[in-house]
């Protein structure tokens, strides 16, 4: 890569970290040394084994190195069915105060900004940071290192299950550029709570949104994250530990956005965890959709499963990586994988690369790929009952991503998860009634 | 249309039929004319063809149709694809029912009614109309209700698979049904079951094809006429005592029979 194509990130980068020098010795030390990596490295290409299959080309050309304005505007998409009572909204990356609605958070929860944690207790952000996610050569960890301003802290300690919606909106549309959010949380204590996790965007825009997690025993955090139609480069990254006996579970819908990267790195540090990953994707044109896990089984009795659903039409590219690290004294894990695409046009591709490290002996490991077209049977038996082709392929490519979304209690947000995706099926034909 | 016009013509006419599958023939000149309301069995061993008929009338594009002609209520059948044919009023039952995880059994069999109301430019039926539908038909085949919201034949046992393929015969209301080895698979209770399903179906111009391998399925369903395929022909044809004959004798007669034209043939 020329530096040239950089320069305008280094620029942004040299002027972040001087204008917030002296403000936290802790936190200047790992943003001065984010930057220094940043400019060693920049963006990876596509000689990296890691990023193989997602050009970050674009984003490197600089469009994206400015700030999104601070006073952006809410995207108005239709609201999603969500039984959550509490509701958080950043734009462009910013905490917003008057656009939440936290008055119906137990006693038992705390939700904070960031950016006022930043002011009120440094040394907190900083521990908490360094602990939840220690400082990695990424670049997009190193951009929200040198950029952290604000995001999200939250908190649960003791018997609770506060269900809680995360609105983040990119609104590019006076001005083009990133936001970075830092996201931490903590369960202690037995508390459950569940994300919905929503992501909007208008305009040419990169959200960079990170989270550094602890589940601690008992505890159970279930996510579900919903990509809106219209968002331009997501990259979304969470680090999870989770304790004894603590469920982490993540469920990620999407289409329609040009560029998604996903990674989840979930640690099981005490036994009889469990870890649930699932996503349901459809992508057209020459978006890019690519689901990048870790699940380590650092101790024995856990249990992992992960199911990755795609449809892809045009000229779209897939990617799966998925690790399973059980280290040695990790007897009897159960780990469970499964990454299945159905290819939609002749253009489209399917990057599949499960990994799997074992170092223990008792241990369950499956996993399975398939990477295919629409099932011929299947089809002819629909239209043999007088079902055109066009909803034939409709209803069985709804039924193949709508399989992931089964678990899910909310009947209303499951509805809408699949509608979505299959408004987001290449070649619309004929409507269903 | 006149009783009497009714009587000359043919809801299906097939001639000379030629079918192969990725090159090898199977079907080798079949003929056959139904008539509205009537019953036809084509009974063959293993091989014969009776499946590959099936399923060329239905559409299946597995298979290649190399010559004759098929006309069905006046139409060209072979121009038409799958759903114009199910839309037009023809139905297969499968011998092997397929299985779809993840579309419920009541929004497939609805969305199958309304693609063939729409195109009989009928009015849609809306959940509640089609519930009272359904659970009407269900009645007929004796099928537990809870099977309306499973996904499509997963995890059906063999007995509900057949079942809710006669459902599906039901609610849509065929001109002509063709039952491919319906009885495959069958316990003597579930394929009684079935054939009753079958018979309540039958009457006024609704036509039956019954391709099956055994006679004892025709003790059920009785044909008015029964056919005997054989290396992609029809060889015999003969009213409802022909199956009970090839039950006595089996096929046998039709190997040694073929070998006597192949020794003819080689003179």
């Amino acid at each position: 890569m020329s530096t040239e194509t950089v320069d305008p990130w280094h620029a942004m980068l040299s002027q972040q970290v001087a204008d917030s020098a002296g403000a936290h010795s802790s936190l200047d030390q790992r943003r001065q040394s984010a930057s220094e990596m940043f400019q060693q490295s920049g963006f990876p290409t596509r000689k990296h084994e890691e990023w193989r299959y997602t050009p970050l080309k674009s984003v490197a050309q600089g469009e994206y190195s400015a700030l999104l304005p601070a006073d952006g505007v809410l995207p108005g998409d239709d609201e999603l069915a969500t039984t959550s009572d509490i509701r958080i909204v950043l734009i462009n990356g910013r905490f917003r105060d008057d656009l939440s609605d936290l008055t119906a958070l137990p006693d038992e929860v705390s939700i904070r900004g960031l950016a006022g944690m930043l002011a009120e207790n440094p040394d907190f952000v900083s521990e908490s940071i360094d602990r939840l996610i220690p400082s990695d050569d990424h670049p997009f960890q190193n951009l929200a290192d040198v950029f952290l301003c604000d995001g999200l802290v939250i908190e649960a300690q003791g018997k609770t299950d506060a269900r809680i919606h995360i609105v983040h909106a990119q609104d590019g549309s006076t001005s083009s550029g990133s936001s970075h959010v830092s996201g931490l949380v903590r369960l202690s204590g037995g508390a459950k709570i569940e994300i919905l996790e929503e992501f909007r965007s208008r305009g040419t825009t990169l959200a960079n949104i990170r989270w550094g997690m602890e589940i601690g025993s008992g505890c159970e955090f279930s996510r579900q994250r919903v990509v809106r139609p219209g968002c331009d480069v997501l990259y979304h990254g969470t680090r999870v530990q989770v304790e004894g006996n603590a469920v982490f579970r993540d469920l990620i819908a999407g289409s329609g956005s040009r560029l998604v990267r996903n990674e989840i790195h979930a640690i099981l540090s005490g036994p009889e965890g469990h870890v649930d990953l699932l996503g349901g994707y459809v992508s057209n044109g020459d978006e890019i959709v690519d689901h990048h896990t870790v699940i380590e089984h650092a101790v024995e009795d856990c249990t992992s499963r992960e199911i990755y659903r795609g449809v892809l039409g045009g000229e779209s590219r897939g990617a799966f990586t998925g690790m399973i690290h059980v280290h040695q004294d990790a007897q009897r894990t159960d780990a469970e994988q499964s990454n299945d695409a159905i290819l939609l046009s002749r253009s489209a591709e399917m990057n599949t690369r499960p990994r799997l490290e074992i170092y223990a002996d008792d241990v369950k490991c499956t996993h399975g790929a398939t990477v295919g077209e629409l099932d011929d049977e299947s089809l002819f038996y629909l239209r043999s009952r007088g079902v055109g082709l066009e909803e034939a392929r409709r209803m069985l490519v709804r039924a193949f991503t709508a399989e992931v979304f089964e678990d899910l209690e909310n009947e209303a947000l499951k509805e809408q998860f699949i509608e979505q995706l299959q408004e987001a099926m290449p070649a619309a034909g004929e409507s269903k009634s | 249309m006149s009783a009497h016009e009714n009587e000359g013509k043919m809801i299906l006419d097939v001639n000379n039929l030629h079918a192969s599958v990725e090159g090898s023939p199977i079907l080798k000149g079949l003929n056959l004319s139904v008539k509205p309301g009537e019953v036809h069995a084509i009974m063959g061993p293993n091989g014969s063809g009776k499946s590959t008929f099936a399923n060329v009338l239905a559409g299946r594009e597995d298979y290649t149709v190399d010559s004759g002609s098929v006309s069905y209520s006046g139409l060209d059948l072979l121009d038409l694809d799958p759903e114009e044919r199910a839309c037009e009023g023809i139905f297969l039952a499968f011998q092997y029912p397929v299985s779809i995880p993840g579309i419920s059994n009541a929004y497939f069999l609805r969305s199958a009614l309304n693609a063939v109301r729409r195109y009989r430019e009928e009015s849609e039926v809306d959940a509640v109309d089609f519930l009272q539908l359904v659970r009407e038909k269900m009645k007929l085949v004796g099928m537990d209700e809870k099977l309306l919201q499973r996904s499509v034949n997963d995890g059906f046992s063999g007995g509900e698979k057949k079942r809710n393929e006669i459902l599906q015969m039901a609610v849509l209301d065929p001109k002509l049904a063709i039952l491919d080895e319906t009885d495959s698979g069958l316990d003597i209770d579930a394929l009684r079951i079935v054939a009753e399903g079958v018979n309540a179906l039958r009457g006024g111009d609704r036509a039956f094809i019954v391709v099956t391998h055994y006679q004892r399925l025709l003790d059920y369903i009785v044909p008015d006429h029964v056919h005997v395929l054989s290396e992609g022909q029809i060889v015999r044809s003969g009213d409802k005592t022909l199956a009970h004959e090839l039950e006595r004798e089996g096929y046998s007669w039709l190997e040694s029979g073929h070998a006597r034209e192949k020794t003819q043939e080689a003179s």
